[in-house]
């Protein structure tokens, strides 16, 4: 299991007596990402209490998932965690092959570790914007989604959408990397790079960032692991936990990386352990480019697979490291052509539960920069 | 032409020209920061959209004026002009530039020169305050209540750096007209620099520079209407004109702090080394003299574009943490070693 | 109450001062600021680079982009369609109507194949462009082209009927914008079949049909 780091917690916030005001943030509030709601207790500008309000989302995604078939559920997973469909799509893909006891072939196995870091990059980029835009800087907004502005090109390149990606399909990928991935890949890297660098150096050391991040909403290392917490939350508390490394799927045991981790787990190492994995992003796809060179050009992309999936009965649980965390699909099968029993894991759904305990004692502007950092994605936390 | 003739004209003419500085602003603040974040802006009405903000003008008079239902609806309607009409009438005592001869008659370019300009300008600043807690207060809304109060904690705490600052200006030069200060500051000091205030004075400059953004709730001093956090803040339940008047209350605002900046600190209309009246013509040089002003007015008032565009925003204790025990100290010592220096050197 | 670690800050004097960082993010700023007014002055209407004038300058879409259906004909000009109706068991959204018919007397060599779909309805208002009747089609029929721009003023003028689809193709086929034939994908070694009585995978379709119409 994983190693943590020693920080020293202790026990502070406000203790909640007397009449307080009840400030109501959202579902309709600029800062709230999507639908979310948070009832707040505040004394003057401190938080005394939060209580977060979910299910404004809701489009009950796991009870649609029983009542369609195996391969019509997929466009459905794009709508979980939109910022990066394409995470959802493989992991749900992979999820329903291990069911059927399929090895996609290696060539798909490396488009799809290509995309998904692409997702990644795309996903953490939005992410460490909005929270620049939250914290009133919204230059490196636009700096940042300029670049997952080509990095959608790619894709839209490669499987026919920009946002509901809904790539593949359950045994492989159905297209090879498109020549704009060719052509773009090697000045892409770069301008990623260049805006990740620019993004730093408005921000990083710029001491207002600093304030208003450092020290915010810090959390412990094994309450993050009691409360559930897995992804760029739980490194930035100093675990270092990827199921990339972990529990490798694809072929992410072929390439090195590094495992970014922060210290105190709050803001600032949050958005510092995104900014250090789309470094690593890149230096994996940069890898699995090498090694997809490698394969012959009419390597197959598909296992076969019967039109009508109908897996053996069974139950599977697979989780893969999306952007925000562990994204697991739990998939109970009766042997008919649609799932007995869908059930999604999503990562925002365990951070967001901590959220009061994130937030307490803390100002209403670092409830804004606390939920920004955190990820919540709402259609992936009400599904 | 009679005297007061001339004072109307001039009254017109810096009402005019302050509404035209705030309505080119909002045109700038929106075409510049697309620029600078690899964006175009817009750039569909007129030439490179120039007519933007007489658009937005026109979509925010023919909008449904909304007063909330439990707002204290004569607060509420007084909000926006007490915020507005201050901006304005600071610009009273700026001197625009040097004087102009027409028709024999030497005008000076000021609206009035006021002995005390100084402190009618730190009197006009803390009033406009009233127009945002009024505002806030008014509409019965938790984050315009909100908005408000940080407005005021804001205000009244950077009024004492911003006084310190200006208090080194006076001791400088011994006055409280901006006019004599600006007159005080042509010609060359030390040899090789300008005789300007910012050289003599670039710690006061730096506190006043800041007390600035935070007077005219500019990012990172944004925090009254904050709209990541407090929604927009106190005008948060505004609509209409009422809010136009707000926007552009702050632009006008902006627009008044650049003018002072540059009349105490970087000499007013006169350009350094050169001394304009010298080769040109009494008119010409008024009309020199004036642009001079302008250029340096202009420079600062991209600046206030530039700075929001780059910065992000500090947290209510982290700005009164800075106003407090970061300006007020420094004030305090700068004050200290200006009136050391002055005593030593007179 | 809460567990918190304890965070120590340190700044180095750069960082303390506050206005050595905002100065190099000023300079940051500047650059864009004179790179993209230089830019601005270009020709044309695609003048920033990353700025797209959309109605006058339009991105490149690309050709098998997901947007609006269409239904082919072939290079003789006959209806691709058959009236199957795979497309509207494999749709996700249930958002596709497929009635099979049988081409008039005389009117045969219209149709490619020997049925055709009398009607053919497509709820664009349900649809989520996900692709799933494109790769269901035996016939290559359906495919999903390039326009993205299906913004109605009548919600009834959303639900796609069969004149609409062939009207899109005929547009896309002028405009040289037709969808490229999809490459057969290289497939892996046959999966191990698994024989099931055709008998009840009949059943189960003639109900999996039952509840489509229900939805």
């Amino acid at each position: 299991m994983a190693k943590q780091l020693e920080t020293i917690c202790i026990t502070t916030g406000p203790v909640e007596v007397g009449d307080y005001v009840t400030l109501n943030i959202g579902p309709i509030h600029p800062a709230m990402h999507g639908t979310l709601r948070v009832i707040t207790k505040t004394d003057g500008e401190t938080i005394v209490s939060a209580k977060p309000e979910i299910g404004y989302l809701h489009r009950g995604v796991e009870k649609l998932g029983e009542n369609l078939t195996y391969s019509q559920f997929l466009p459905i997973t794009d709508r979980l965690n939109y910022c990066s469909a394409i995470c959802n799509n493989v992991a749900y893909e992979m999820a329903v092959e291990k069911l059927l006891g399929l090895q996609v072939p290696p060539k798909a196995q490396l488009i799809r570790m290509i995309m998904m870091e692409l997702a990644r990059i795309a996903d953490h980029q939005v992410c460490v914007g909005i929270l620049g835009v939250d914290l009133g800087a919204l230059t490196p907004f636009f700096y940042l989604i300029i670049q997952r502005e080509e990095i959608y090109e790619i894709f839209e390149w490669h499987h026919g959408a920009r946002l509901t990606n809904s790539m593949g399909a359950i045994g492989g990928v159905e297209a090879d990397l498109p020549e704009r991935f060719h052509e773009k890949w090697p000045k892409l890297r770069d301008t990623i790079r260049k805006a990740n660098d620019e993004t730093d150096k408005l921000l990083t050391h710029n001491r207002i960032w600093m304030d208003r991040t450092i020290g915010v909403n810090a959390f412990c290392a094994d309450d993050a692991l009691n409360w559930g917490f897995t992804g760029p939350m739980l490194r930035a508390c100093g675990v270092k936990r990827d199921l990339r490394k972990e529990e490798p799927y694809l072929m992410y045991d072929e390439v090195n990386f590094e495992i970014p981790t922060g210290k105190h787990g709050d803001v600032f190492d949050r958005y510092m352990v995104r900014m250090l994995e789309m470094e690593e992003s890149v230096k994996i796809i940069d890898q699995a480019y090498a090694l997809y060179k490698e394969l012959p050009e009419d390597a197959p992309l598909m296992k076969k697979v019967p039109k009508i999936i109908k897996p053996p009965e069974g139950q599977i649980y697979h989780a893969i490291e999306s952007p925000n965390g562990e994204l697991g699909f739990f998939i109970k099968s009766d042997g008919s052509d649609k799932p007995y029993r869908i059930k999604i894991r999503p990562p925002c759904y365990m951070v967001y539960q901590a959220f009061e305990d994130l937030v307490k004692g803390e100002m209403i502007s670092d409830l804004i920069a606390c939920l920004s950092s955190l990820n919540v994605i709402a259609g992936e936390l009400d599904r | 032409m009679a005297d007061w003739q001339i004072d109307l004209i001039k009254v017109v003419f810096i009402w005019v020209w302050a509404l035209l500085i705030a309505v080119v602003m909002t045109w700038v603040e929106r075409r510049a920061s697309a620029m600078m974040q690899d964006r175009l802006g817009p750039n569909r009405a007129g030439p490179f959209g120039l007519l933007q903000p007489l658009a937005d003008g026109i979509k925010l008079f023919t909008k449904e004026d909304i007063i909330p239902e439990r707002a204290r609806k004569i607060l509420f309607i007084l909000g926006p002009p007490l915020f507005a009409l201050p901006a304005f009438s600071a610009y009273a005592v700026v001197p625009f530039g040097d004087k102009i001869v027409l028709g024999g008659k030497e005008i000076i370019l000021q609206v009035s020169d006021v002995n005390i300009g100084f402190l009618y300008v730190l009197a006009l600043g803390a009033i406009g305050v009233y127009g945002m807690v009024i505002g806030g207060w008014a509409s019965n809304s938790k984050y315009s209540i909100l908005g408000g109060l940080r407005a005021t904690a804001q205000l009244i705490s950077y009024e004492v750096p911003m006084g310190l600052a200006l208090l080194t200006i006076v001791l400088l030069y011994g006055t409280f007209s901006l006019r004599e200060i600006v007159l005080q500051q042509q010609g060359t000091f030390l040899g090789f620099l300008p005789n300007w205030g910012f050289f003599k004075q670039p710690l006061g400059f730096i506190i006043f520079m800041v007390a600035a953004y935070a007077e005219a709730n500019r990012v990172p001093f944004d925090l009254p209407e904050c709209e990541s956090e407090l929604v927009t803040g106190y005008h948060t339940e505004y609509g209409s004109m009422r809010l136009g008047l707000y926007l552009f209350g702050e632009y006008v605002n902006m627009g008044t702090l650049a003018a002072i900046t540059v009349s105490l600190f970087f000499g007013g209309w006169g350009l350094p080394y050169v001394d304009m009246s010298r080769f040109l013509g009494p008119v010409s040089y008024g009309i020199a003299s004036f642009f001079v002003f302008f250029l340096k007015q202009a420079f600062f008032l991209f600046l206030f574009v530039w700075v929001r565009w780059t910065v992000p925003r500090f947290r209510y204790d982290q700005l009164m943490g800075l106003g407090w025990k970061a300006l007020i100290p420094l004030g305090l010592i700068n004050l200290f070693i200006t009136a050391l220096l002055v005593q030593l050197t007179t | 109450m809460v567990r918190r670690p304890v965070v120590k800050k340190e700044y180095t004097l750069g960082e303390r001062v506050y206005l050595v960082e905002i100065g190099k993010g000023l300079g940051l700023t500047w650059k864009h600021f004179v790179y993209n007014v230089k830019a601005s002055f270009r020709k044309g209407p695609h003048t920033v680079p990353t700025c797209w004038q959309y109605p006058e300058d339009r991105r490149e879409i690309a050709p098998i982009f997901r947007g609006a259906h269409m239904l082919q004909l072939n290079e003789k000009g006959q209806e691709l369609c058959v009236g199957c109706g795979m497309c509207a068991r494999a749709c996700p959204a249930k958002c596709i109507t497929v009635k099979r018919g049988k081409p008039a007397e005389g009117e045969e060599d219209k149709y490619a194949g020997k049925t055709m779909c009398a009607s053919f309805e497509i709820d664009m208002l349900r649809c989520i462009f996900c692709g799933n009747c494109e790769k269901a089609c035996p016939k290559n029929a359906i495919v999903l082209g390039q326009d993205y721009e299906l913004a109605e003023y009548d919600p009834n003028l959303c639900i796609y009927d069969k004149k609409r689809l062939l009207a899109n193709f005929h547009r896309a086929k002028a405009e040289g914008r037709l969808k490229p034939p999809r490459k057969p994908v290289p497939v892996d070694a046959p999966a191990p079949k698994k024989k099931t009585p055709s008998k009840a995978t009949m059943t189960k379709k003639k109900g999996e049909s039952g509840d489509s119409e229900k939805a």
